[in-house]
């Protein structure tokens, strides 16, 4: 603390002539003190001015800051340092690095499969397979640009690091799948690799590829990958009944090693198959999926990782017993295949989504919504868009004009139909409509009296340059009554009979034939049992006989021939009778093809629309709904493969 | 009909490292099965080095940093033991001083692949040739040319082992905007 420029040093020491200050008074205090300077003139001028006063002061500092009540001397000792005789040095420098951390991810094991034995690996001996790779380009110059690799993607941005890096560190697709661990027997295309990596990375999928692209062999490779890399154990794989020989056989052409066990027997054999926990793929079919639940307590359902459902547009609507169901069965990972991911309203969807849990219980989403799930959860490609190689489906309405007793069968029951349905007033209903409807469109196809027809004559025609050229046609009829009846005057042409009424054990017979046999060029399939889940792909022609109420289920039939492996194109003739309900319901029809297009995307205009609804039903005839109800939809039942009757 | 996963034949180690920038140095390895499948991977946190250390080491810092350093402790730290190690930095070539295994770096021979590769001419240098690939081992350990041959006879010629690099990297890139490694 310093005061007026001075120290408290240099008012500590005594001023000459201060006699308080000697040294004799001061005890304790050797001269040893260095020589100090003189006070100054102020110093001393304060000295001479001030009044003896005791030293018996308190400590208090006064408020100039001069500390006055100093009892003692500081004790002041100095000492000389000897000069420096060597520099110092910095502490020496020793190189050290911390411990670096590190994270890490441990692969978890995936399941490994008996490769099926064939007589080649038969006589191989336990060496490593050849490893195929990417083809070098040659080195003319003119090679072609290198072909870009399908990799996994990490499904949305809330997934941990550990699980992005699973999927960022899995080999691409091509190099797993192409001669490598896994062997495939065809080259999958680059749209298909695309799916299945979309598959594989994703908990809630809805595939909807349009009918032929390949649906069926892009899950089970999705499901091999996931079984093969430890993400998933057990698999359940719904279908409808018919489909189950059609999985079983594209598991064996696609993933051979895979043990596939499908629910069947009695039900004590069924509760034995779902109770079995080794099983890394089990297939059901629809009906006995709910049969056997019933059965069952919630605590006693098997687990699954990943459940399955093929032809998925079986639980659209969410009230039935089938979606409670399946919406049930304990899993991890849901997975719904359809080409048609709606066919009738776009709420389908909504029970789609709640199979797969990505909308609450209940859960209503609006458009908007709908839309935007789809982004996320929905792949769907046409045709059109990725299969620019695959033959064109050349499409052509054949209008033509009913044969003469027709003609007068179907004015009469036409009038007669009309009058009794104005005769009705208000207790008119839909279905008093649609009987008069189904009499129509059944004379359309022949005349029940005399078996006059105007579409059996153009198909004769046509299955004579068919059958000349040795080419195959398909047949789709609503009725399963005018299969057999066309069946009976098409005889030459080596006709064959697929629809419900044929026992299910009979049915591959009958497609291995027409397949091989090269005097059976026409197969008559009712829509309910043959417009799903075949490959016909060896047929060139297909007819409508009669046309189905929804074109979707109708773009089902004619895909089983104009699919994946089609090397020709795909000549469809649907037989429409000028004049008659089914050219005002192609019309109709035809309107409303482009209403769900804004749902699922671009380009997606052909295999939705919606079924007749009551209005328009009424309006085929002039009439005016009664009831009000205009939106309901009616018509029959969406074909069911596995049904007795189409119809 | 199924069994467990038993011991693959052959485990392959792909090296390689990232320098991000204001961060430093990191580094990853992937082991994989001899089909390329993946068993483990091991990331390390970025390096940084102080800037007496950038001094002090001069040119040496980076092969320190990448083939002492990172590569070592990735080596040390994985579970599942690599019994060959491919890189693409020949900075890290440094690790097979303080290894017994076999450790190569991929050598580019054209120039359409990515720059990360070290731009080389295959006649300056021994190589031997796995996939499409030609690879150089540390000039000390020239006897490691025959090793790699003899391990990677069941190869096809047309495999590419440069692609797992890629993989690294970009799960390097992942876990750093991840923060995971940070």
């Amino acid at each position: 603390m310093s005061g007026g420029g001075m120290s408290n040093r240099s008012l500590a020491r005594p001023a000459d002539g201060m006699n308080e200050f000697s040294q004799a008074e001061v005890p304790g205090i050797e001269d040893t003190t260095p020589p100090c300077r003189r006070p100054t003139a102020v110093e001393l001028n304060i000295a001479a001015e001030c009044q003896p006063v005791s030293l018996d002061l308190s400590a208090d500092i006064f408020a100039a800051g001069i500390n006055g009540a100093l009892q003692r001397f500081p004790t002041v000792e100095c000492q000389s340092i000897a000069i420096l005789d060597k520099g110092f040095t910095i502490p020496s420098w020793k190189p050290y690095w911390p411990k670096v951390p590190t994270f890490g991810l441990t692969f978890p094991e995936g399941m490994e499969f008996l490769p099926a034995e064939t007589e080649s690996d038969a006589k191989s001996d336990e060496k490593l397979r050849h490893i195929e790779g990417p083809q070098r380009p040659d080195s003319e110059g003119a090679t072609p640009a290198k072909r870009k690799l399908t990799r996994l993607k990490p499904a949305g941005d809330d997934l941990s690091i550990e699980d992005r890096l699973f999927y960022l560190l899995q080999p691409p697709l091509e190099t797993w799948l192409k001669g490598q661990e896994l062997i495939m027997p065809f080259e999958p295309f680059p749209y298909q690799y695309e799916g299945i990596g979309w598959l594989f990375a994703q908990k809630s999928a809805l595939l909807a590829d349009e009918m032929g692209l390949g649906k069926t062999m892009q899950t089970i490779t999705a499901v091999r990958l996931l079984l093969r890399s430890g993400q998933i154990r057990r698999v359940l794989l719904i279908c409808p009944k018919p489909l189950i020989p059609n999985w079983q056989r594209e598991f064996k052409l696609w993933a051979e090693e895979l043990p596939v066990v499908t629910v069947e027997g009695d039900s004590a054999r069924r509760r034995m198959i779902w109770s079995m926990p080794n099983t890394p793929i089990l297939m059901a079919n629809y009906e006995l999926l709910v049969r056997d639940f019933e059965a069952m307590s919630a605590d006693e359902f098997p687990r699954f990782d990943l459940v399955v459902l093929d032809e998925a547009q079986r639980i659209k609507n969410r009230e039935s017993l089938t979606s409670s169901t399946a919406r049930s069965v304990p899993r991890k990972r849901s997975w719904a295949l359809t080409g048609t991911p709606i066919e009738n309203r776009p709420a389908e969807l909504a029970s789609l989504y709640e199979f797969l849990e990505v909308i609450p219980p209940r859960g209503t989403p609006d458009l908007r919504q709908l839309t935007q799930l789809a982004e996320t959860y929905i792949l769907r490609r046409t045709k059109d868009l990725v299969l620019t190689d695959l033959p064109p489906r050349l499409d052509r309405d054949e209008y033509l004009d009913l044969a003469p007793s027709q003609k007068r069968a179907y004015e009469i029951a036409e009038k007669e139909g009309v009058i009794q349905l104005d005769e009705m007033g208000e207790s008119i209903t839909i279905q008093h409509v649609f009987e008069l409807v189904l009499r129509l469109k059944q004379i359309t196809n022949f005349d029940p009296l005399t078996g006059e027809s105007a579409k059996l004559d153009r198909l004769i025609a046509d299955m004579e340059e068919i059958s000349a050229s040795g080419g195959k046609a398909i047949l789709f009829s609503q009725w399963t009554r005018c299969l057999d009846w066309l069946k009976e005057r098409l005889g030459e042409y080596g006709s064959l009979i697929y629809h419900g009424g044929v026992p299910s054990k009979k049915r591959e017979g009958i497609l291995t034939q027409f397949k091989e046999d090269p005097d059976s060029h026409l197969l008559l399939m009712s829509y309910g049992t043959g417009a799903v889940g075949l490959n016909l792909q060896f047929a060139g022609y297909v007819f409508l006989f009669d046309r189905w109420w929804n074109p979707a289920v109708e773009d089902q039939a004619i895909n089983r021939a104009h699919r994946i492996g089609q090397k020709n194109p795909v000549i469809v003739t649907k037989f429409i009778s000028k004049d008659t309900i089914e050219e005002r319901i192609d019309r109709v029809l035809q309107q409303k093809r482009e209403l769900f297009a804004a749902i699922l995307g671009e380009g997606d205009n052909t295999n939705v629309s919606l079924s007749l609804n009551a209005s328009e039903i009424f309006s085929l005839f002039d009439l005016k709904a009664r009831s009000g109800k205009g939106t309901k939809t009616i018509g029959p039942e969406e074909p069911k493969a596995g049904d007795k009757d189409a119809a | 009909m199924h069994k467990q996963s038993t011991q693959d034949p052959m485990r392959l180690g792909f090296l390689t490292a990232l320098e991000i920038p204001k961060r430093g140095h990191v580094a990853g390895l992937l082991v994989t099965n001899h089909f390329g499948r993946p068993l483990e991977f091991q990331c390390t946190t970025p390096v940084k080095p102080n800037r007496t250390q950038e001094l002090l080491y001069g040119p040496t810092l980076v092969p320190f940093i990448l083939g002492d350093l990172l590569s070592r402790t990735l080596l040390e730290k994985v579970g599942v033991k690599p019994q060959l190690v491919l890189t693409d930095s020949p900075d890290m070539l440094e690790l097979r001083n303080y290894v017994s295994i076999p450790v190569a770096c991929l050598i580019e021979d054209d120039t359409t692949s990515h720059s990360t590769v070290v731009q080389r001419s295959v006649d300056s240098v021994q190589t031997v040739k796995l996939g499409l690939h030609h690879f150089a081992v540390h000039p000390a350990h020239q006897k490691d040319l025959g090793v790699l041959r003899d391990r990677t006879t069941g190869f096809a010629d047309t495999v590419d082992l440069s692609e797992p690099l890629d993989r690294v990297r970009e799960a390097l890139q992942e876990t750093m905007s991840a923060g995971a490694a940070a």
